[in-house]
């Protein structure tokens, strides 16, 4: 629909001003992460200090071993990002497209537990999880999260929108079932994939229950659990506090920039969930 | 022969391609949830041997004065958070559906604290609501308010956990009402340009209507959302000052890992399911009465 | 076959090697090691034959610490090179919560610190090895000090021992003292101020300006650890005799918190409890930069005060009727299904030897728990100069003489939460002082019953 100028204005000026409200916080976590201590205790607030104190990125790691925090967040979210697109891909296309008894039992039972609550399965899980000697490992994160209903379902509903017509020819040329999966669907399902590992990426990335109940040892810790136990223990030297949070915060702002758009189609999908 | 016509069955393969999504399914989610709620029906405390106590975590729950609290405490902030991000992210989604310039950078800003860790935002958050240096303040000071001390106040800490979430929710809402209101098409607010609709006439009856399905949907995944608060909490207060920022998850983290009451805590975790199971209720009630679309 | 003599020739070659350092399986110092003088240990120690790794946990509460504990293990493993100990350390919060569950998971360290309000409900919960036996070869309780000695023992039996003891003291900031002309505040418990003189010397300490408060009189009372001393100090009581029901309800407790509140709102001489930490100091911090000229804080903070370059004094709390103050500090204990009972015992053993305890106590982090080391050679051997301020020897009674800390005997940690919460209603939210003991004893009382 067509607007006129002055409305245009109007909604410029609002959307700067909660754009403003939005980055706000990132940038004087930045400004602060540079200053000196005595410069962040200054009334009234101000945003650069003196001089850039780069050090205080350096003096995090004197500490807290950060590549370590990260490598062990990359290494629990690619696993689990892969898995989890390969279990929901195969399920969601069996549900989608083969027929078995009990099918639709089946998943309804997957529909049902999307609404359980994971505060729900948490202790069992824990209790199963000690049983196995496996809390404090990051298998502890890893396996519960391999598979997951709502990847399941959010994928069972693209490949129902895939033409039965292209299946077709393949079977006419004697492609078995797992064909058909491999060589139409993945192929015409790759946004759809994407916008899902954005999600699970988002998900297990930024955990911090999980973590919080399953993981002990410093050098097995996650991003954030790691910059949460640094809260702790240097509660009061902010300018660290903040440089450790501007690196965490890093990777996520770089594969945002890098995949925008399937985020962004990723809340549209999953909008269109409840239509 | 045989074999080659099993390889086209489709039960065959479904066995095959659901296995490890099922295997996972039932030891992770199916089977926790049914225990968790036998477990509701005992006393562990993972060290001395389980107990069986019927009812009496049920019972206990609406004695205890604290839980009481929290569950009044989860709906206060959903009551605030949820309508109040609602409206927000809405007039945002129609400022950005207006067809203007840049609609990628806001787009941006918008969605970046939905993409970062609640542990980041809480730190900076902390210090914006320091009562003596803090920026809040400060602003407020400007405007001739004296602003409370907000995190360490019985009346003002949940407020402060509440701005908190609200500020870290609204893009993932901005877009999906973004996504509503381009999918209305053109032609219904043409029809109304040739009524004479005047601007606030079609937004009131046009958008919001049509728009409905969206904000029912957006409603309710954000009371789900809501009742299951924790991070910001436990990371900000801690459920203080005096519980009054303590939330139902937050109670249940501390008798599941703090006190080691398994079942208590399980019980808690049913009632937060029942609370979640009334509000998904209502929304297929509702898809019955409006149809789906 | 020749090949295959070799062979076999090899591998017992290999496993005498082996059985020579340890090995697996065989059984504990029996036998057959009359070969390993060359070893040229020869440690008086003597001791256990195996090499063994012991897991040992505690928590970070300053990377000062953290380091003079790494510093002790070293020491340790030169003196039993047949021990390997692992250290880790775990962030302060969740420390409790933590251990627990890895006691649960069957995963725990086989030597862990744990803090002195949990010790009683870690043991009622059956997770720590019973140290009795080795205690009273090594050890006697009399030599400790009474409130250590006291806390240690749970029904005549140990299974933890401190390695020292730690107080609410009051530091000073002498340079705001001396322009305001008050004089310092006491260090012999014999000459402590009373309640009144703190309170009118804590308001001549105040520096207004305008209607924002630069500096303040004290800061710290409000903190519960620190409120628990007053009351002592005023004949109040926190639990009864065996720790089974709560007797805050009381004039004196009731008394005491009223002053402490007054302190604030009456006299505004003091600041909000969370208010001075949501500004984003240490209180060390506040002290240093004159926000406040007087703090109530834990024995332990001289370490970092001392560090702090500015005129630092310490004295005694001021009383209410008798001068007081409480004691309490962690203890090292074992897990009950620990493989190396014997080796986990040794380490105890050396985490609570004066040598070990001596190194902590001269940075001014701890004071001591032995009688020992209360005497005037005993005091030598520990003083520093460059930490202690003038007269903390006039105030070492103190430390000797402090009641056991109330929440070290009982065994639910929850009536911490419940005071805490109640606390802050009192503090915060307008609740009466009567009103705030009476909950705190009804609801604790539920809890102390189970």
């Amino acid at each position: 629909m067509k607007t006129n100028m002055g409305l245009r204005v109007a909604a410029h000026v609002f959307l700067g001003l909660g754009a403003l409200t939005m980055i706000f916080p990132f940038l004087w976590t930045l400004s602060t992460s540079l200053k000196n201590i005595s410069e962040v205790f200054v009334f009234p607030p101000t945003f650069f200090g003196e001089k850039i104190h780069w050090e205080n990125y350096l003096r995090i790691s004197d500490r807290f071993p950060f590549d370590l925090y990260f490598l062990n967040s990359l290494k629990i979210t690619v696993i689990v990002v892969i898995a989890q697109l390969i279990t929901s891909s195969m399920a969601g296309f069996v549900f989608a497209r083969l027929r078995f008894r009990y099918r639709d039992l089946l998943f309804g039972l997957y529909l049902a537990t999307m609404m359980v609550p994971g505060q729900v399965t948490m202790i069992p899980n824990f209790i199963v999880m000690r049983l196995y000697g496996l809390v404090d490992t990051h298998w502890s994160l890893i396996l519960p999260a391999l598979v997951s209903a709502f990847g399941t379902f959010l994928l069972r509903q693209f490949f129902l929108t895939i033409p039965a017509a292209l299946e077709d020819a393949a079977k006419m040329d004697g492609c078995t079932p797992f064909g058909i999966y491999w060589r139409i669907f993945i192929p015409l399902s790759k946004p759809a994939m994407a916008t899902l590992g954005v999600f699970v990426f988002m998900g297990i990335w930024n955990d911090f229950l999980g973590p919080l109940v399953y993981i002990n040892s410093q050098n097995k810790m996650t991003l954030p659990l790691g910059l949460a136990s640094m809260q702790g223990m240097y509660s009061t030297d902010w300018p660290v506090l903040m440089a450790g949070t501007v690196i965490s915060i890093i990777p996520v702002i770089v594969v945002f920039l890098l995949a925008q758009d399937f985020f962004i189609r990723g809340v549209t999908l999953s909008g269109l969930k409840g239509e | 022969m045989n074999a080659k016509r099993l390889l086209h069955k489709d039960g065959t393969w479904a066995a095959i391609l659901l296995l490890p999504n099922i295997l996972g399914f039932f030891i992770f989610t199916l089977f926790p949830v049914a225990a968790s709620f036998l477990l509701s029906f005992t006393s562990w405390d993972m060290l001395q041997p389980i107990q069986w106590v019927g009812l009496q975590n049920y019972t206990e729950l609406f004695r205890d004065e604290i839980f009481v609290k929290v569950f009044w405490n989860t709906l206060y902030f959903s009551a605030v958070t949820v309508p109040s991000g609602i409206v927000i992210s809405l007039l945002l989604a129609v400022a950005l559906d207006q067809g203007i310039k840049g609609i990628k950078f806001y787009r941006a800003a918008y969605f970046l604290p939905v993409i970062s860790s609640m542990v980041a935002v809480a730190v900076v958050w902390q210090w914006i609501y320091n009562p003596e240096y803090g920026v809040l303040n400060y602003f407020l000071g400007l405007i001739g308010i004296d602003g409370p001390s907000w995190l360490t106040s019985t009346v003002w800490a949940m407020p402060a956990v509440m701005i908190t979430s609200i500020w870290k929710g609204l893009g993932f809402n901005m877009l999906i009402f973004l996504a509503g209101l381009q999918s209305i098409p053109d032609s219904y607010y043409e029809a109304a340009d040739i009524d004479g609709a005047r601007r606030i006439d079609k937004f009131r009856y046009v958008t919001v209507p049509l728009l409905s399905p969206t904000t029912f949907f957006v409603t309710v995944m954000s009371f789900i959302g809501s009742f299951q608060v924790f991070d910001s909490v436990f990371l900000m207060t801690q459920g203080g000052p005096a519980r009054s920022t303590s939330v139902i998850v937050h109670y249940l983290y501390e008798n599941a890992f703090k006190y080691f009451r398994m079942g208590y805590a399980s019980s808690m975790a049913y009632v937060l399911f029942f609370m979640v199971l009334i509000i998904t209720l209502i929304q297929f009630w509702r898809q019955k009465k409006w149809g789906v679309y | 076959m020749k090949r295959l003599g070799w062979i076999l020739a090899f591998v017992l070659l290999f496993s005498v090697l082996l059985a020579g350092c340890g090995g697996s399986g065989g059984t504990a110092n029996t036998s057959g090691n009359d070969n390993s003088q060359d070893s040229g240990v020869g440690d008086a120690a003597g001791g256990p034959d195996k090499a063994v790794t012991l897991k040992f946990m505690g928590w970070e509460a300053s990377p000062l610490e953290t380091e003079s504990v790494k510093n002790g293990l070293k020491a340790f493993m030169e003196k039993y090179p047949n021990i390997k100990v692992e250290y880790t350390p775990v962030p302060g919060a969740q420390y409790s919560s933590k251990l627990l569950t890895m006691l649960a998971g069957n995963a725990a360290p086989d030597v862990f610190f744990l803090g002195s309000t949990d010790y009683r409900a870690f043991r009622e919960r059956g997770v720590l090895l019973d140290l009795t036996p080795q205690f009273g070869a090594e050890f006697s309780v009399d030599d400790f000090i009474p409130s250590a000695a006291h806390i240690m023992q749970i029904d005549g039996k140990v299974f933890g021992v401190s390695s020292c003891t730690v107080s609410p003291v009051l530091y000073y900031n002498k340079s705001l003292f001396d322009k305001a002309g008050v004089p310092y505040p006491p260090s012999d418990p014999a000459k402590a101020w009373t309640w009144r003189e703190f309170v009118d010397n804590a308001k001549k300490l105040t520096v207004k300006n305008g209607d924002k408060v630069d500096q303040y009189g004290a800061y710290g009372f409000e903190n519960f650890y620190m409120t628990v001393a007053q009351i002592y100090s005023n004949g109040g009581q926190l639990f009864n005799e065996d720790g089974t029901k709560m007797s805050i309800n009381s004039p004196e407790a009731k008394e005491v918190l009223q002053a402490i509140l007054d302190l604030r709102k009456k006299e505004g001489a003091a600041p909000e409890a969370k208010m001075l930490e949501n500004i984003g100091m240490r209180p060390a911090q506040m002290l240093q930069t004159g926000k406040v000229a007087m703090l109530i804080d834990g024995s332990w903070a001289l370490q970092e005060l001392a560090q702090m370059n500015f005129p630092v004094g310490v004295g005694v709390l001021p009383k209410f009727k008798e001068p007081a103050t409480h004691g309490q500090a962690h203890v090292h204990a074992a897990w009950a299904n620990t493989k190396h009972p014997k080796e986990a015992w040794e380490l105890i053993k050396f985490l609570s030897s004066e040598e070990y305890q001596i190194q902590l106590i001269k940075e001014g982090l701890w004071m001591p728990n032995r009688k020992s080391l209360y005497t005037e050679e005993g005091i030598a051997r520990w003083y520093n100069d460059k930490v202690h301020p003038e007269g903390f020897k006039d105030m070492v009674s103190y430390f000797n003489d402090a009641k056991e800390y109330p929440f070290a005997l009982i065994r639910q940690s929850k009536v911490n939460d419940i005071i805490t919460e109640e606390m802050d209603k009192f503090w915060y939210a307008d609740q009466t002082a009567d009103k705030t003991v009476e909950n705190i004893e009804s609801r604790a009382n539920v809890e102390l019953a189970k």
